[in-house]
This record gives structure tokens, C-alpha cells and sequence, in this order.
């Protein structure tokens, strides 16, 4: 089973993950991460996520001109995009790692996130 | 005469001048620069040779240039300053002078980031002009570059130098030529001009600055070759000015090449009639065909006669030697071809002969057979005779053996037997022809020795006899090819390898049915090899070396053979990509960059566009984009994954979502509101004012006349803010921490490892404490702040001059009185603290004693309760003497002495620490002068619990932004980084910075708002600011204003 | 300031081939405020390296540490302990840290994270640009403040190539051509004509084509 883990704000985190395992919306492995806003998120994070073993990252975000913090989701997407190349230079697939920006508490859009990040891990396996 | 050069005689006689350009290999191939140099001989009058144009690798200038010269062609060697410094420089000067070099065009070069090598790196160590400069004074004064003295042989040179006269800044062009000139430019080649307009006002400018007359200029003309390269130049290269009107003509053009010529030599035409120009540079680039058509149909012709002398003997006397041993070697060759031939025709001659003889022989012989015959019928017959004697001689012997005389009988018969047998010998060798034969060629064999010919020739000969004998019987004919030495097609041998085709024909007898053969399918393979089938030529040749591996002819067939094959090749991989371009529509490969390059090139561009077009949601360009640069680079990759995602209709996630806002835009509300009905409590609303109590009619009340008669503030102002009642901010309804719910809390907090020393003020009851916080201001979750930020009333001790009316409202009746003023913030206003300003001191303004100062001060004091700031004018000295004054009457604790400076810190630092007072530390707004002024007090002795930091700051509009962040780092210093000496408290007087502010001043109108509200808020928003940047004691005017900011910190404090 | 970028994480690893303990040494000097070798760029490339050496298989202890400076011998001193405690020490400061650590540290394996680049300004947050060659023997007062020698990518000093159009450089339209923007700058003080004389052939010793290069000032010698 994959395990994938998600960093959402404060906004966005709303899902929750079990219920959603529970009814089979999603497959299990998946643990959300709150941050106050995603423009909190820094690089190491991200790297850290892959190193405690996740096959997949995700970030969901505001989206971005409805960001409680102005710039938060943005300034997220732009880290994401360096994380990118970081763990390719590494040997991962980039694909592996993605922002999302979703509309604030939809829990549809996240486990859209979710559901792609599934896909992307299977694809890889 | 300079150098002499055929160049210079033609400049300096007047004549107009015409040079070409040659741009040499990238190999080292001499035949291709003999060849160029051939099509430009005697249609100009010197050519340039190109050192490494665009920065690509090609056959150095200086041998190119020899190579041109040894052709009779007279080189202006080109060179650039990038890939040699200057003693590399100097050396090839130096060698190309030796070498018969007489004209040098310097130039800075083409950046190496346009050639092959753009990770190469570039010297520059000087510029074009710093070159010219150079070589002049190697020329002229016979020294190096360092000053050293050149001795014997300084170079002789006729320099040129190149200009730009369609370059920017174009004023600065005609100057910078003329520095070309003043360094030593004796002849200038401009850039290709088809805007003839603006080098007619280049020119003019030139004339101006005499330029013309220092110096030959000659203007650059270029033959387009097609539509796509004028464009190409028109859009792709930097300093080219290609007109509407030229791309028009090509584009009308039937024939473009044709039409390109002719626009040369108009442009040609064109620049002869302006003054100044003394000749032109016609480049033909990759064309050097054109040139003599242009030079003839510009009426140039015929070029003067060049004497051109080459200092080495150079290729073309080598060739000439190479090309004299060969015909030498081929006559040789003939004449011992013909030498053979004749022997040959000899020998047929004497076979002829020798068959006649022979065939005499063998009539004599029939003759002889014929007589044998005869003589044979005649024994026959004598035999018959014979028996028919013995018959009667033994009729006789019958008789006579009754006589007695039979041995004798018996001998006779004996001797006619043994010549019977010899006889019939003779009739059965009929086959002695065979031997006849034989025994002739014996004959012939004695015949060659007689003769005295070679073992070829007579081999020649038997053949021919034997050809002879088997085409009279049946049989193929047999060729007689060997015969003579095969001459054509074969590689021009050198002298001594003549013999060799000779030796070919010296086949040993037993061979020759395989020679036949060999020679049989060499035949066939030059035959296929001519008719351009190379592969079956291929088979043919390899079974005739099967057969016989040493044959040369068979050999050469199969070299020529896979020489075709793979030329053949290497055309249909050149021919293919052509047609593609063609096809995709790629402009013209530009100079200086193979097919190969440019196709690369190409190919970054569409996937470039393909990207945009991808940005721009534009789904088909951007298919259409990558297919193109896939029919190109079939491996590209980043096209494939751009093809992948276009044809997916995968558009780049950054900016998606940018635009589905703006489509979604009426949802946005909704989104707004979905979490406050589902949990999250916003934090908005902590910032909402709510007014608790008495409405309008107050308000109202207090105003004056004046007020209600003006103009009504702007309803939008009056609605947002109430300045009248009490204050209430609505506080949290839920922590921050349970609003954070399962967020890990080390994402969020950052607790503080320092924390700000606490500040006591007066004594007893109403003593305040400020400081004392661990967390940044009212960061409750991370850390604790103690004691709430302090708001003292400012109280002056003089009657101002002038006061703004909002003020005036609350302080008129006591703006003379101080204490009273003090009384009424104290009883009425419920002051916390009061801030005596000292502005009566200001030996500028009222410059009041500092005893009388003192004593109304000390009247103030006792009139309150709660502690006093004193604060003096700013003038350090006479704070320092009327502070002074007070503290020596003031017996308690109560007040708090400053501002201190770094002018008169040590005296009133001494007094405070007397007195054990607290003290307020000013320095005008930094971090390093706040930390320094804190160091020295504690280095007088006073602790930092006894300093109050002043960081100097500024109202709304007045550098609050500012003082925000200098307040903030200082605070962040202090909290985060241990910077022991900045955990002080920090003191704002806003009172005083807000209140002379113009916006306070002005009346009610419309623009403006309400005079009044405007100046509370403006009171009220410096102050809240400040205390977000960590202020704990600020000092205000308004007693609404200090309402707001109270009701703010006590919503904060919770 | 020095500029610098950090190497790619490729070669990083091969540099951490059989380490077992890495120091990953930051500077708070120039490289910290270009972004490139700070506290910020320590937490990202130990990160990095732990999950890169992770997904190996291999074991890493990466410890991070942020000097004040690294080319300062103050600074340097902890250094000389906590040193010997690690199988290599990887600096994230300019080459200048690396070599300072490499000549003063005895027994310290030291090797670079960043390629260091150019001495630059900051043009806007995540912006960078070359703005002096350290050349040694400065020209600035003849043209402008703009300097020819990092700015113009031939180093011409006489006046801008035939390649300059509109105030763009030709090897790069993003480039802007140096010598059009001295042209206009003097022009503006109405000193263009100082660009009538020749500037003459430069003497590149001081730019370190004479030897490594050393300064002193003789009153501040201890």
C-alpha cells in the first residue's frame, strides 16, 4: 500500500482522512498534514516527508488569489517546484510531489489530490 | 607605400578598390581555398581571410591566406582578439610578415558563445583598437607591446579595421571609427549596407570628422541569396539593417538569385557616388560565384594587374612539380606502352612469318606423305614384285631344293620384312602433327633467343599462335586483354611505380584460364561501377579477388567500388534532412552555422513556441509545434513530453489556477463564507471595533457648532468608526490553539530564548511594570507577556503655540496649567502614567530656566499619584542641568528621567543611577546606535532593568514603516538571538510625533473625512502598530485615541 | 557580495561516497544573504542529503551548523574540535570558506557544496546579477560607474562592438549592452567625449593573471 502524505492548510485540512479510508473513498496510507497556511511550508518538509518513506507528497493550498495570507499557496507552489528538482537530482520522479490548489474546505478537491497521487504512485510501481 | 600590398597601390592611386572575402575550411583541405581563391582571381583586388568567423574552428587566416597567395590571390589576413593574447598575437604577426602577408585586418571577434566551442574561453586581451594600436607601433616604431625594440624585420603591414555603421548608438559610431583610425586604421571595411540611406549619413558624419581622409573606407555589399537569408539578416543578426525594399525585390524576384545580384550591384552603384567611399568589400557569403558576375556587371572590371610574389614556394609550385613527375612518368609509361606494342606487332609479324613457314612445313610435309605414299604403293608394289619374285624364286627354290640352294632364299626374305615394318610405321603416325607442333615450338623457343625477345613478348607471341591455331578450330575467343597494360582508369602512379601495369601482363601460362576470369569480372565490375551500381560492382571485384587476390586492377575496382558506396551514403544522409527542411520550412541554414546546427537550433526554437503556445492554452500550435520539432530531432525528448502533454491537453499547473479564479469569481464569496459556517472562527473579527455604549447623540453633545454646521464627514468613515463611548474589542472566542486543531505545534511556534527584562516606573501603589514579555508581542500561545503594554498621557509644561482642535476640546481650559492638565488625565482620563514634556527648556522656543522648569516640574509630580516620565526638550545639555534639578528636589521614585543620548548619557546615566531611576535610552532609529547607547549605560553601572529603549519613531506617513521594522529586528534580537544587550522595553512618544502631523491640523472636509476621527485614528493606529512591534509604554494626546488603543490591548491580552 | 549556487545534488553525493558523519557547514556571510549557503540552505541540503543517502540504503549522520563566517580565523576556531569528529565536513560557504578550512584546519576533510560565481547585487528577491570583476585596477571613474570589464562580454574598453542594437548585447537580447548604457550615462553629464581617447591596453596583473594576489596594510599588521 502506498503511503502518501499530504500537507494542507489550515483551510484545506478539513478531510477527514479515516472516514474517508472507512468508506473506501480512498485507499488507506494517507496522512494529512496540517500547517497554518502552506506558505509555512519549507523545502526540508517536503524532503523529509519522501525520507520518513513516503512514495508520494502532495501539497493542497488555497487557491491562489483566495489565500487568507495573500501569498501563502503561491509561495508554496514556487517551494514545491524547487523540491522538484531537488529529489529528481536524487533519483525520485518529480511526478511524486505536487501542489494543488483547492477551493478552502472542499474536502472534494483534496481527495481528488489524493486519488491523482494514487494513481501517480501505481504508475511508478 | 606602407607594405606595398596590391591593396594600398590601388588605394593610394585612387583607383576604387574591390575585395572579396574568403572564408576558409573546416578541415585542412587546401584545394578548397585554392579552389575559392581561383573563383576570385583577377575580379578582385585583395581577399580576406577570415580568422575563425562566428567562433567556429576553421583553417587558421595566416595559412589560408598562404594558400591564397601561392594562387596568385592577395590575402588581407583577418585577426580577432579572442582566441590569442598578445604574444600569441605579435608571434603570428611576425610570421605573417615573413611569410609574404602584407595587408591585416583586426578585428575583436565574434563572442565565442555563436561557434562550436561556446564552452571555450574567450582572451580578450585586448580590443580592436587597442590591436590596431599595437601593430602600428610594431610597424611604425619597431617595438612589442611591452616597449621592447623589434630588431631587423619589423612587420610591414597595411592595416584595416572594421566598422558598424548600423550599430547603436549610431551619433557614437562615426567617433568610435575615427578611434579605429587614430589607432592606426589605414583602410576600413564597413558592415553589408542595404540601407544606403543611413550609411550616406554615416559617411557624412565620417567626411565631418576627416575620417576620409586618413583613411580608405569601403562599404560592405552582400548578394542575398534568397528571401529567407535577408530575413534571417533583417530579424536574426544584431547591427544588420535589411530594408522593406530588399526583402520586397526578393520577394517579386522570379529568379531570387538573379535578383539578389542585381541588388548588389545597385547597392554597389549606389555607394560609388558617395563621397568618401573608396572601394567596396563585396562578401559573397558561401556563394563566391556571384562575385565575378557583380564585379563585371558594376563595370569594375577589368581589376588592375596584380604582381603578387609569394615568399615560399608555395602549393601550387609543389603541384606544379607533383604535375610535371607525373606527366613524366605517364610519357615514360606511353613510350614503353608503344615500345610493347610495336614489339608485339613485331612478333605477330614474325608469327605470320613463322605460320607461313610452318605451314610450308606442313604442305612439304603433306608433300612428303603424299611422296610416301607414293614410295609406299611403289614398295607395295615392289613387294608385290617382289612376292611375285619370291613366288617365282620359290617356284624356283621348289625347283632348285631339288637343286639344293635354299638358305640363300631365306636372307633375302629377311631384309624385305624389316622395311615393310618401317613403312607401315610411317602410315600410322598420322598424329605427328601434334609433334610437328612441338618440335616448332622448340623452334620458336630458338627463334626468341635468336631475337633476343622478352619472355612477355614472346609470351604475347605464342598466345597470338596459339589464338591462331584454337580460332581455327572451335573454342571461345580468347582476349587479349593481358596483352597490353590497361592505362585507363588507373590512378596517376608516381615515376617509380611505371612498371607496375607491365608486370600485370607478365601472368605465368598456367594462370591464364583464371586471369581470363578475373579479368572477365573486373570487366563486368567497372562496367556496373559506371553505371552507378556500385554494390553489384562490389560482388564482382570481391569474387575476382577471390579468385586472385593480388590483382591491382581488381583491387583499385573494389576501392572505387566502396568509395562510391559510401559517398552514396553519406549524400542520401546529407540529401535527406535537406528535403525535410524544405519541407518543415526552416529558413536558410545562416552563415557560420552547419545545416546541422541550425537544425538544432531550430528545433529549441519550436519547442520554445511550442511551450508558449502550451502556456497559452493554445492546444493545436503547440501539437503542431512539437510534431515539427519531432520530424526534426525524431529523439527530442523534451519535445515528446511536450507533444505528450499537448495533445493531453495538459496545461502548466502555475498558471491555471490564476485564471480559473478570475472565471470563478462569484464563487468566491462562497468559499469565503463555507468555513465560518463550518468551524474555523475567522480571525477577522478580533479586529472588528464594536462600540458598546452611548450612540451619536454624545457625540454631538461634545462637538462644537462649527462641526455640525461643516460639511458632513464621508458617510463610509462615519459608518466604519464610532470615536466616541467606550471601547470593546470582541475577544477570542476560541484559543488559538484549539482554532489550530492537530497541527503539530512546532510548526507554528517559535518560542523565544530571551526574554525582555521587566522596567518598573514609580513607586508604591501606582507603580507600572513594563517588559518582562518571552514572546513576541501578544503572542500569547508561544510564550508570556506579564504585564499588559502601558499608555502614559503627555502633558506639557508649556502652553503650546498652537493646538489642533480635536486636542483643544479636552485641554483647553488647562493648556496653561500643567498640574492641573496632569490632574485631569489622572482623575479624569484615568492615566496610567503621565509624560511631562520639559518643551519649555528648549533654549530655541521659550528657553524657561531650568530651576523654574524644575520647580513647576516637582509642582506636577506632587500633584499626582501615579509616576512621571520626565522628558526633557532634546537639548542635551540643558536636559541634562533641569533634569538634574528635578531629581535633586524629587525625593521618591516616582519618575522616570530622559531622553538620554549618547551627548549627555554619563551625566544623567551617573544622576539616574544616584537616584536609582529608570531612564529613557534615545537614539535616532537603528538597531547598532540602540545596542551601543545600552552597552554604555551598563558599562556606567546601569543595569538594563533600568532602561527604557526610545528607538525614535515616526506617525502613519511619517516613517512608521520604518521604525516597524528597525523596532521589530531589534526585538527579534533580543527574543530569538540572545542579544542580551537589546532586552529592553521599549517607549514610544506618539503623542508628540502624531501631533504635529499636517493631517491632524486640517479641517473637516470631504476629501479628508472628519477632522476629529481622522486625527484619533491616526493617534491610535501609530500606537497599535508600535505595539505590534514590541512598544510597552507609549505616550499619547487623545483620550479617545487612548481609549482605542486600550480597548485594543486589553482584546489582545484576553 | 559573493555569489554563489549550489552544486548539483548529483555530485554532492558522490562527494558523501562511504561517509558515515558529515558536518554540513553554512556561513552567514555573503553566501547566507544570496540565498545559497545560509541556515535555510543547511536544513534544505541535510534534508536532501538524508533522504538521498536513505533511499541508497546507506546510513548518514548529517549534522548542521551555521558559522558567522567562514573566512574569518575567529570564526573558524570551534572548527578545530568539532572537526575531528566528522568524516567530512561540507561547506556551504564560497570557495574562499572551503580553502580558509582547508589551509587552517589540520585533519578536517573539507569539499564544496556551492559553486561560487560572481560578485553581484541583489536585483530583487531570487534575482542576482554580475556586477564587478575583481579586476584590480578599476576603470570605473572613466565610464559611469558601468564597468566594461564584468559587464561587457568582451571586456572591450573601447566603446560598445558592432554587435550592440538597441542597447542589447548580441549574445543575449536579455543582456544589456554596457557600452550603449556608458555612452548614455556620460552623455548625460556631458562627458561623452571622454570616449573619444583611446583606453589603452590593459595590464591585467592586478586581475590575478599575475599569481595569486594578497593584500596588506602594513599599520593593521599585528
Amino acid at each position: 500500500m502506498a503511503k502518501i502524505i499530504g500537507f494542507c492548510c489550515n483551510y484545506t485540512a478539513q478531510v477527514p482522512v479515516d472516514v474517508l479510508e472507512k468508506e473506501g473513498v480512498i485507499g488507506g496510507g494517507v496522512e494529512l498534514r496540517r500547517l497554518p497556511c502552506t506558505g509555512r511550508l519549507e523545502v526540508p518538509m517536503l524532503l523529509d516527508a519522501f525520507g520518513e518513506g513516503a512514495d508520494a507528497v502532495f501539497v493542497a493550498g488555497c487557491k491562489i488569489d483566495t489565500c487568507h495570507n495573500k501569498t501563502g499557496s503561491l509561495r508554496a507552489s514556487k517551494r514545491v517546484r524547487y523540491a522538484k528538482g531537488l529529489i529528481e537530482e536524487l533519483g525520485i520522479d518529480p511526478e511524486l510531489l505536487e501542489m494543488f490548489f483547492a477551493d478552502r474546505g472542499s474536502t472534494g478537491d483534496v481527495v481528488e489530490a489524493i486519488k491523482e497521487m494514487e494513481k501517480r504512485t501505481e504508475k511508478g510501481a | 607605400m606602407i607594405s606595398g600590398s596590391n591593396l594600398e597601390s590601388i588605394l593610394t592611386s585612387g583607383q576604387f578598390a574591390v575585395t572579396g572575402e574568403l572564408g576558409p575550411p573546416k578541415s585542412g583541405n587546401r584545394d578548397i581555398v585554392r579552389k575559392k581563391a581561383r573563383i576570385l582571381k583577377g575580379y578582385v583586388d585583395a581577399v580576406n581571410i577570415t580568422d575563425c568567423q562566428t567562433a567556429i574552428v576553421r583553417m587558421s587566416s595566416l595559412t589560408a591566406g598562404l594558400l591564397a597567395l601561392s594562387e596568385g590571390v592577395e590575402p588581407v589576413m583577418q585577426m580577432t582578439c579572442r582566441d590569442r593574447n598578445r604574444i600569441g598575437m605579435q608571434a603570428d604577426i611576425l610570421g605573417a610578415h615573413a611569410l609574404g602577408i602584407k595587408n591585416l585586418l583586426c578585428l575583436t571577434g565574434d563572442h565565442q558563445k555563436f561557434g562550436n566551442h561556446p564552452q571555450a574561453k574567450g582572451v580578450f586581451d585586448m580590443d580592436s583598437i587597442q590591436l590596431l594600436q599595437m601593430v602600428k607601433a610594431m610597424r611604425d616604431e619597431r617595438r612589442f607591446q611591452c616597449g621592447e625594440e623589434i630588431k631587423g624585420g619589423e612587420p610591414r603591414l597595411f592595416l584595416g579595421a572594421a566598422a558598424n555603421p548600423f550599430a547603436d548608438p549610431f551619433e557614437y559610431r562615426p567617433i568610435r571609427l575615427k578611434k579605429k583610425v587614430d589607432a592606426g586604421a589605414n583602410f576600413v571595411q564597413t558592415q553589408i549596407i542595404y540601407n544606403v540611406e543611413k550609411f550616406k549619413e554615416f559617411m557624412k558624419r565620417c567626411v565631418d570628422l576627416g575620417i576620409t581622409e586618413r583613411c580608405y573606407i569601403l562599404a560592405g555589399v552582400t548578394p542575398p541569396k534568397s528571401l529567407g537569408m535577408a530575413r534571417y539578416m533583417k530579424n536574426f543578426v544584431p547591427g544588420l539593417d535589411v530594408t522593406d525594399e530588399v526583402i520586397g525585390r526578393l520577394k517579386d524576384a522570379k529568379d531570387v538569385r538573379e535578383e539578389g545580384i542585381n541588388i548588389a550591384v545597385d547597392i554597389i552603384n549606389e555607394v560609388r557616388e558617395i563621397p568618401g567611399v573608396a572601394g567596396v568589400h563585396v562578401m559573397a557569403i558561401e556563394w563566391e560565384e556571384a562575385v565575378p558576375e557583380i564585379v563585371k556587371r558594376a563595370n569594375l572590371l577589368p581589376r588592375p594587374e596584380a604582381k603578387i610574389e609569394p615568399v615560399l614556394m608555395g602549393a601550387q609550385s609543389i603541384d606544379e612539380a607533383v604535375e610535371q613527375a607525373r606527366k613524366e612518368a605517364e610519357e615514360r609509361l606511353q613510350g614503353e606502352i608503344s615500345r610493347y606494342k610495336e614489339e608485339v606487332e613485331a612478333s605477330k609479324r614474325q608469327a605470320e612469318k613463322e605460320k607461313e613457314e610452318s605451314a610450308r612445313e606442313i604442305n612439304a610435309l603433306k608433300r612428303e606423305m603424299a611422296s610416301k605414299e607414293d614410295e609406299l604403293s611403289e614398295k607395295e608394289r615392289r613387294i608385290q614384285e617382289l612376292l611375285d619374285a619370291l613366288r617365282a624364286e620359290k617356284a624356283k627354290i621348289v625347283e632348285l631344293e631339288s637343286k639344293g640352294v635354299v638358305s640363300t632364299v631365306s636372307t633375302v626374305a629377311g631384309e624385305v620384312s624389316e622395311e615393310t615394318k618401317v613403312l607401315e610405321e610411317d602410315i600410322v603416325s598420322r598424329k605427328q602433327l601434334d609433334f610437328a607442333l612441338r618440335s616448332m615450338e622448340a623452334g620458336l623457343e630458338a627463334l626468341k633467343k635468336v631475337l633476343g625477345l622478352e619472355d612477355e613478348a614472346f609470351e604475347a607471341l605464342k598466345r597470338f599462335i596459339e589464338a591462331e591455331f584454337v580460332l581455327k578450330g572451335e573454342g571461345p575467343a580468347v582476349p587479349t586483354g593481358p596483352v597490353t597494360p590497361p592505362t585507363e582508369k588507373r590512378p596517376p602512379a608516381p615515376p617509380e611505380e611505371v612498371a607496375q601495369p607491365v608486370e600485370a601482363a607478365g601472368e605465368e601460362p598456367e594462370v591464364h584460364k583464371r586471369a581470363k576470369e578475373v579479368v572477365n569480372l573486373v570487366a563486368k565490375g567497372n562496367l556496373l561501377l559506371h553505371q552507378g551500381k556500385a554494390a553489384e560492382a562490389l560482388t564482382e571485384f570481391k569474387k575476382a579477388l577471390e579468385i586472385d587476390p593480388e590483382d591491382e586492377k581488381a583491387k583499385a575496382g573494389l576501392e572505387e567500388a566502396q568509395k562510391a558506396i559510401s559517398a552514396k551514403e553519406t549524400e542520401e544522409q546529407k540529401e535527406e534532412p535537406r528535403a525535410e527542411e524544405t519541407k518543415e520550412g526552416i529558413p536558410p541554414t545562416p552563415e557560420g552555422l552547419t545545416d546541422e546546427e541550425w537544425q538544432r537550433k531550430w528545433v529549441i526554437r519550436l519547442i520554445a513556441t511550442g511551450n508558449c503556445a502550451l502556456y497559452e492554452k493554445d492546444q493545436d500550435k503547440a501539437i503542431s509545434c512539437f510534431e515539427q520539432a519531432l520530424r526534426l530531432d525524431p529523439e527530442n525528448e523534451k519535445a515528446k513530453r511536450g507533444l505528450e502533454a499537448a495533445k493531453k491537453g495538459e496545461f502548466p499547473t502555475y498558471e491555471s489556477p490564476r485564471e480559473e479564479v478570475v472565471e470563478e469569481a462569484p464563487k468566491k464569496e462562497e468559499a469565503e463564507e463555507r468555513p465560518v459556517a463550518e468551524a474555523a472562527p475567522p480571525e477577522e473579527k478580533v479586529e472588528e471595533v464594536k462600540e458598546a455604549a452611548p450612540p451619536q447623540k454624545e457625540e454631538v453633545k461634545e462637538a462644537k457648532p462649527k462641526e455640525e454646521a461643516g460639511p458632513a464627514p464621508a458617510p463610509k468613515a462615519a459608518a466604519a468608526i464610532e470615536v466616541s463611548g467606550e471601547f470593546e474589542f470582541k475577544k477570542e472566542e476560541t484559543s488559538l490553539l484549539d482554532r489550530i486543531g492537530s497541527i503539530p505545534q512546532d510548526l507554528f511556534m517559535e518560542k523565544a530564548t530571551g526574554s525582555i527584562r521587566e522596567v518598573v516606573i514609580g513607586d508604591g501603589e501606582k507603580a507600572i511594570t513594563v517588559g518582562g514579555a518571552s514572546a513576541l508581542p501578544f503572542h500569547l500561545f508561544e510564550g508570556e507577556m506579564p504585564h499588559a503594554p502601558k499608555i502614559a498621557y503627555d502633558v506639557l509644561d508649556s502652553k503650546p503655540e498652537e493646538m489642533p482642535e480635536p486636542l483643544l476640546k479636552y485641554y483647553e481650559e488647562c493648556l496653561d496649567d500643567p498640574v492641573k492638565w496632569a490632574k485631569k488625565c489622572e482623575t479624569e482620563f484615568n492615566a496610567q502614567a503621565i509624560c511631562l514634556s520639559l518643551v519649555s527648556t528648549d533654549p530655541n522656543g521659550l528657553d524657561r530656566s531650568s530651576s523654574e522648569a524644575a520647580k513647576l516640574a516637582k509642582e506636577v509630580i506632587d500633584a499626582v499619584e501615579c509616576p512621571v516620565i520626565l522628558w526633557g526638550c532634546g537639548n542635551a545639555e540643558k536636559d541634562t542641568e533641569t533634569l538634574r534639578e528635578i531629581t535633586a528636589m524629587v525625593t521618591d521614585k516616582k519618575v522616570c528621567i530622559g531622553p538620554l543620548t549618547d551627548a549627555n548619557y554619563r551625566n544623567l546615566g551617573a544622576t539616574a543611577m544616584a537616584m536609582g531611576l529608570p531612564v529613557v535610552a534615545s537614539t535616532p532609529i537603528d538597531v547598532n546606535l540602540a545596542k551601543q547607547l545600552n552597552i554604555l549605560l551598563e558599562n556606567l553601572g546601569l543595569g538594563l532593568d533600568h532602561i527604557l529603549m526610545d528607538p525614535s519613531i515616526g506617525a502613519v506617513g511619517y516613517g512608521l514603516e520604518y521604525t516597524y521594522s528597525v523596532m521589530e529586528r531589534i526585538r527579534l534580537a533580543a527574543l530569538m538571538q540572545q542579544d542580551e544587550k537589546l532586552q529592553a522595553p521599549f517607549i514610544c512618544n506618539v503623542g508628540r510625533e502624531v501631533w504635529k502631523a499636517k493631517e491632524v491640523k486640517l479641517p473637516t472636509d470631504e476629501m479628508l473625512g472628519d477632522q476629529e476621527v481622522r486625527s484619533i485614528l491616526l493617534e491610535a493606529i501609530t500606537a497599535a502598530s508600535l505595539l505590534f512591534a514590541g512598544g510597552e509604554l507609549v505616550i499619547m494626546r487623545h483620550p479617545r485615541a487612548v481609549a482605542l488603543t486600550n480597548a485594543l490591548i486589553q482584546g489582545l491580552m484576553g | 557580495m559573493i555569489i554563489a549556487n549550489q552544486k548539483p545534488l548529483g555530485e554532492i553525493m558522490d562527494m558523501l561516497e562511504g561517509v558515515r558523519r558529515v558536518l554540513v557547514l553554512g556561513c552567514r556571510g555573503c553566501v547566507a544573504v544570496c540565498s545559497a549557503g545560509g541556515d535555510k540552505e543547511v536544513k534544505i541540503l541535510a534534508s536532501a542529503i538524508r533522504l538521498g543517502k536513505g533511499r541508497k540504503g546507506e546510513e548518514i549522520e548529517v549534522v548542521e551548523e551555521t558559522f558567522v563566517r567562514q573566512c574569518d580565523p575567529e570564526y573558524l576556531e570551534p572548527l578545530q574540535e568539532m572537526g575531528k569528529d566528522f568524516d567530512l565536513v561540507l561547506s556551504m560557504a564560497c570557495g574562499v570558506g572551503v580553502n580558509f578550512i582547508a589551509d587552517r584546519v589540520p585533519g578536517v576533510k573539507v569539499k564544496p557544496a556551492l559553486n561560487t560565481t560572481f560578485f553581484g547585487a541583489n536585483l530583487s528577491s531570487g534575482e542576482w546579477k554580475e556586477m564587478c570583476a575583481g579586476c584590480g585596477a578599476c576603470v570605473l571613474h572613466l565610464t559611469g560607474g558601468l564597468c566594461p570589464v564584468a559587464r561587457c562580454a568582451k571586456s572591450l574598453s573601447n566603446g560598445p562592438c558592432g554587435g550592440s542594437q538597441g542597447g542589447r548585447c548580441e549574445i543575449d537580447p536579455e543582456v544589456p549592452c554596457i557600452w550603449h548604457e556608458i555612452y548614455e550615462k556620460l552623455k548625460g553629464f556631458n562627458e561623452e567625449a571622454s570616449l573619444e581617447t583611446i583606453m589603452p591596453i590593459r595590464d591585467w596583473r592586478p586581475s590575478g593573471h599575475g599569481g595569486p594576489r594578497k593584500r596588506i596594510r602594513e599599520d593593521l599588521l599585528p
